[in-house]
């Protein structure tokens, strides 16, 4: 028997998974709908693809559903870990996030040594919840800036790819 | 013979120094993310694509397949070294003293590649042979057994695929330039970039799915305890090594994918071959034959894959899907007659995979003890410096903000696949490989002048249709016929 209170277990948020995809596949549906067939000599337009994809998401997304009604999903692996970190995924998520707004005003390096701080002490914090201090995360600044600046410059400056720096100097 | 010269060609362009130094960047790269937990091969190569804009092609896919190889190597350099929980530690521990089993590796691979030098071109002069049916036909074949065969549940497997093909049909169309699935964002019209899923399901799904549930795992270390072999060990190898490329090599060659069930069954035959004190070791004590064998079968599974790709143009793994993606993004299509419009890229990335092979050899074995300090990189620092490199895959390669969203959001639905058990390999090869199903099936039906017929009136297109029948079908017939133990 598969042992209880795993969250990937749980039949409800499994059953919400199952009713995830089905909703894609209507979405995906009813996109289909703007699609024109224009066939021409092909016999099939630029919306048949759509349409076999969305019938085949809504079934799918159905029968997931109906399996985690009735007993789950099968030959789940067992998974690490018990409840979810919530406040490190948070911390992680800001970091992500505000690297993504603010990458173009505040340049590359910066930016990812934001996003390096804040996920690093999400990460911290979920290993220990009571690591609250401020001392480790100042040493993530200085590796952060350690890793994103010589990554910066090696894509800029050898590989010739462009990515956002604060200054026009192209060192920041 | 012609294709000795055209080797030795492969090997003038691969052994400059430049494409040497790539090869061996690329293996030095690919060991440490393989050692590393959170990034594979492909999420590797995937954040490292947009240097294809900048790379000269022969030097840019050496380097990858550089990358490719080598994270093999580092990948199961971990798994001997780390008791990943879950597994069960007997089976891991066991291997401690069968480093050297591995170096199997290199030797099937090397084997697998000479084979695959000359198997190549026949299976590309046979391939350009192959109509838009047969094509689209062996697209299905490689969608049905990388969704539906590999994984753990059919269903699970299909959402995924479908889900990738969903993302392949974001854009213009191929044929038509019809718009679709953009929701007005401009962004989208070039469609969603392969970079961006691969670094997002792997990647920042990795590093979100370690804050969330991986804060209290704590790993335990094994030991290295005896590094070499003795005469004994050798003579139970090498005829494991070779059964196992024997079995490998023709999983690889075949657009179907995984090495799964390749290992699956050298594992099976050598425990089936073994005798009296030798079978007791097997998941006891740990078998030398039972890691050499797998080892050298999975190599050559990998080795080999590189064939369907270059042959065909149909990648059936993540890596492999994600090379397709860095062709494309040269303007190459592989597929048959990639052997004749870009002969010396193809011969220096085959000529490649020798040299290769062994830097690895020469990598892995006396530098072991370097890898393994890579393991000792705290995680958070880890798992944070992975999204900066993230970062730089995922806006390096369109100089867009909106795709940093799109990672975010792409990392959420790869936590929730892998919370939820589904594979995330059948939605990279969908994504890849569904516009150019895509193409193939209505190339196909307006040669068949309008009608789907044309698929059966072929007889390779209507033989690869009853084949993919037959694995869907079959595994639930014969379940059906099993009485269940319930």
């Amino acid at each position: 028997m598969r042992p209880r209170g795993h969250a990937s277990h749980s039949p409800v948020l499994q059953s919400l998974v199952g009713a995830g995809v089905a909703l894609l596949g209507l979405a995906l549906a009813a996109g289909a709908f703007t699609i024109p067939s224009n066939a021409g000599y092909a016999g099939v337009g630029p919306n048949f693809l759509p349409w076999v994809v969305a019938l085949a998401l809504l079934t799918c997304g159905v029968r997931l559903f109906f399996k985690a009604r009735r007993g789950g999903f099968r030959n789940m692996e067992e998974h690490t870990g018990e409840h979810p970190f919530w406040g490190g995924f948070a911390w992680l998520s800001a970091g992500l996030l505000l690297n993504a707004a603010l990458i173009t005003t505040i340049g590359f390096i910066l930016s990812c040594t934001l996003c390096f701080v804040l996920a690093a002490r999400g990460l911290r914090l979920a290993q220990d919840p009571l690591a609250k201090g401020w001392a480790p995360t100042v040493r993530d600044a200085g590796v952060g800036v350690l890793i994103a600046a010589p990554v910066f410059w090696a894509f800029t400056k050898f590989l010739g790819i462009s990515l956002p720096g604060l200054t026009q100097t192209g060192w920041l | 013979m012609e294709v000795w010269n055209l080797l030795l060609q492969g090997f003038a362009t691969a052994g400059t120094p430049v494409n040497l130094l790539w090869a061996f960047v690329g293996c030095a790269l690919g060991t440490a993310v393989g050692v590393l937990p959170g990034i594979g091969p492909a999420t590797a190569v995937a954040m490292l694509l947009p240097i294809t804009s900048q790379v000269e092609a022969t030097a840019s896919m050496i380097f990858f397949a550089g990358i490719y190889y080598g994270a093999m190597y580092g990948g199961s350099t971990t798994s001997i070294l780390l008791n990943t929980p879950g597994e069960t530690a007997t089976m891991v521990t066991a291997m401690e003293g069968n480093k050297m089993a591995k170096s199997g590796r290199a030797g099937a691979a090397l084997a697998t590649s000479a084979i695959g030098s000359l198997f190549a071109p026949m299976l590309a002069e046979f391939a350009v042979r192959l109509g838009p049916p047969e094509y689209f036909m062996l697209m299905v074949l490689a969608f049905t057994t990388v969704s539906a065969v590999l994984g753990q549940s059919t269903v699970r497997g299909l959402t995924a695929l479908f889900i990738g093909l969903a993302m392949g049909l974001v854009g213009m169309d191929q044929i038509t330039g019809q718009v679709r699935y953009t929701a007005g964002v401009p962004e989208l019209l070039d469609g969603v970039e392969i970079v961006l899923v691969a670094v997002g399901l792997f990647a920042v799904a990795e590093a979100m799915h370690a804050v969330l549930f991986e804060g209290k795992v704590v790993e335990t270390e094994n030991r290295m305890s005896r590094v070499t072999m003795t005469l004994r060990d050798w003579k139970r190898s090498v005829p494991a090594w070779l059964r196992g490329t024997a079995i490998g090599a023709p999983f690889g060659c075949i657009p179907a994918g995984g090495t799964e069930i390749p290992t699956f069954l050298s594992y099976a035959v050598e425990k089936k071959l073994a005798k009296g004190d030798d079978l007791a070791e097997f998941g006891n004590a740990g078998a030398i034959e039972g890691v050499a064998g797998p080892e050298a079968a999975n190599n050559a599974t990998v080795t080999a894959a590189m064939i369907p790709l270059l042959t065909l143009g149909i990648p059936v793994s993540n890596t492999t899907a994600i090379l397709l993606g860095a062709f494309q993004n040269y303007g190459i299509q592989p597929g048959p007659q990639l052997f004749t419009t870009s002969s010396a890229l193809v011969w220096a990335l085959i000529a490649s995979l020798y040299i290769g092979n062994v830097m690895l050899l020469v990598l892995n074995l006396p530098m072991i003890g370097l890898w393994v300090k890579l393991l000792k990189v705290p995680k958070p620092q880890l798992y944070a410096g992975i999204l900066i490199f993230a970062t730089v895959g995922a806006y390096g390669m369109r100089q867009s903000a909106f795709d940093l969203y799109l990672l975010y959001a792409i990392g959420l639905l790869g936590l929730v696949m892998r919370r939820f058990n589904f594979p995330t390999a059948p939605v990279l090869v969908g994504m890849i490989l569904g516009p150019l199903a895509e193409a193939q099936m209505r190339n196909a039906i307006s040669i068949g002048e309008g009608s789907a017929l044309i698929f059966v009136q072929r007889p390779i297109s209507l033989g690869l249709l009853v084949l993919v029948v037959l694995i869907l079908v079959l595994p639930r017939l014969l379940k059906a016929r099993t009485p269940t133990l319930h």
